[in-house]
């Protein structure tokens, strides 16, 4: 049972694995393309597809309990990072990040949303959320879900999560998670993927650059 | 009586002679908690661990009087999937020293005893293989979001 999970887990990340070369190839060319139509010699730290990818129906919860489905990532662009409240590194880390962007950004912020998908419904609630998100940034959104509802969303964007022990308190788990940030353009979709290390100045900088290229 | 005043005498003399011990071996510097969201009982501490000896040390284990639980951990991404190793084991090169650092190691920190927020401290204790440990204050800052995500291989 034990050797059937792990091999099942390590067919996951096999999967990711390969989704995540073929990610890193298409964002090469697509980082290329890029250079050619806007004749900068400037390096995309981004994955940029090169054609934006549709994101099938999927229907989720935001933290004030209203529903965020499709119609919710259209009219703005959306950052999307996948985590869990009880994250203590990389998902502190990267908010803090993302908080910077939206500082940077501005007033440009107003047609970017950030959003925060849990990987962990089992802990985090709506209410949960909200006090989550709005300890980084009151005007960042926190989704949730039905497990198999998240997963409608994150099978397509090749997110992937495994919950893995961590202290004395059964409670107290941990979860391996896609660190990625996803950017959604504002007809709702899949454009570009930022992977770790990031930091803001390179998310602005090339989000900046991905804007224009899009309008 | 009279032996367990020479006992608890000879307890105290040890713990000294271990501080001071470990004072000598091995020193810590630019440590931090982070403070957590009002969610999360689990905190990550970060800071660089010198070695100031010729020989390598190995940190075997971590604790605090301030949280129910604490173990070294190292953030891995592989295939842009963040995942938390548990580290046994933590050598510090001889004459070198080991950065620890967000989105790489840490120490998780489960379960405070009591709410954190920043301006507070905590105590946390280091224990090498040879009986040496070295007791740490550090403080639980707010991160600020001008740090990056680094991974390492």
């Amino acid at each position: 049972m034990q050797n059937t999970t792990r091999q099942a887990t390590r067919k996951r990340f096999l999967i990711g694995g390969i989704i995540a070369v073929f990610a890193m190839l298409a964002g090469t060319w697509s980082a290329l393309q890029l250079r050619d139509r806007t004749g900068h010699v400037d390096e995309l730290a981004a994955t940029r597809f090169p054609v934006a990818r549709d994101i099938s129906a999927f229907e989720l919860v935001d933290h004030r309990g209203k529903p965020f489905n499709n119609a919710s990532l259209q009219g703005a662009w959306s950052f999307l990072f996948f985590g869990y409240t009880h994250c203590p590194d990389v998902c502190p880390t990267t908010l803090s990040v993302l908080n910077s962007v939206a500082q940077q950004l501005g007033s440009d912020a107003g047609n970017v949303q950030f959003v925060f998908v849990t990987v962990d419904p089992e802990r985090d609630s709506p209410e949960h959320l909200a006090r989550f998100v709005s300890y980084f940034n009151s005007d960042f959104i926190g989704v949730t879900g039905k497990s198999e509802a998240i997963e409608v969303l994150t099978k397509q964007l090749g997110v992937l999560s495994m919950r893995v022990a961590g202290g004395d308190n059964p409670d107290s788990y941990l979860m391996d998670h896609t660190a990625g940030v996803f950017l959604v353009d504002p007809d709702g979709k899949y454009h570009a993927v930022f992977m770790p290390p990031f930091t803001a100045e390179k998310i602005v900088g090339d989000f900046g650059k991905i804007r224009s290229a899009y309008q | 009586m009279k032996s367990a005043a020479i006992l608890l005498g000879g307890w105290i003399l040890l713990a000294i002679a271990g501080t001071a011990l470990a004072s000598q071996t091995m020193d810590v510097t630019g440590g931090w908690v982070r403070e957590a969201p009002p969610t999360s009982r689990v905190l990550a501490a970060y800071m660089q661990i010198i070695n100031l000896t010729d020989t390598d040390l190995t940190i075997t284990g971590i604790s605090s009087p301030d949280f129910d639980s604490a173990e070294l951990h190292r953030t891995a991404v592989e295939n842009g999937v963040a995942r938390m190793l548990p580290v046994s084991e933590l050598t510090i090169p001889a004459a070198g020293s080991v950065l620890l650092e967000p989105g790489g190691l840490h120490l998780m920190l489960f379960d405070p005893v009591r709410p954190l927020v920043q301006g507070d401290s905590v105590t946390l204790v280091l224990h090498c293989s040879d009986a040496i440990s070295l007791t740490l204050s550090v403080p639980v800052l707010r991160n600020t979001g001008e740090e990056h995500v680094h991974h390492h291989h």
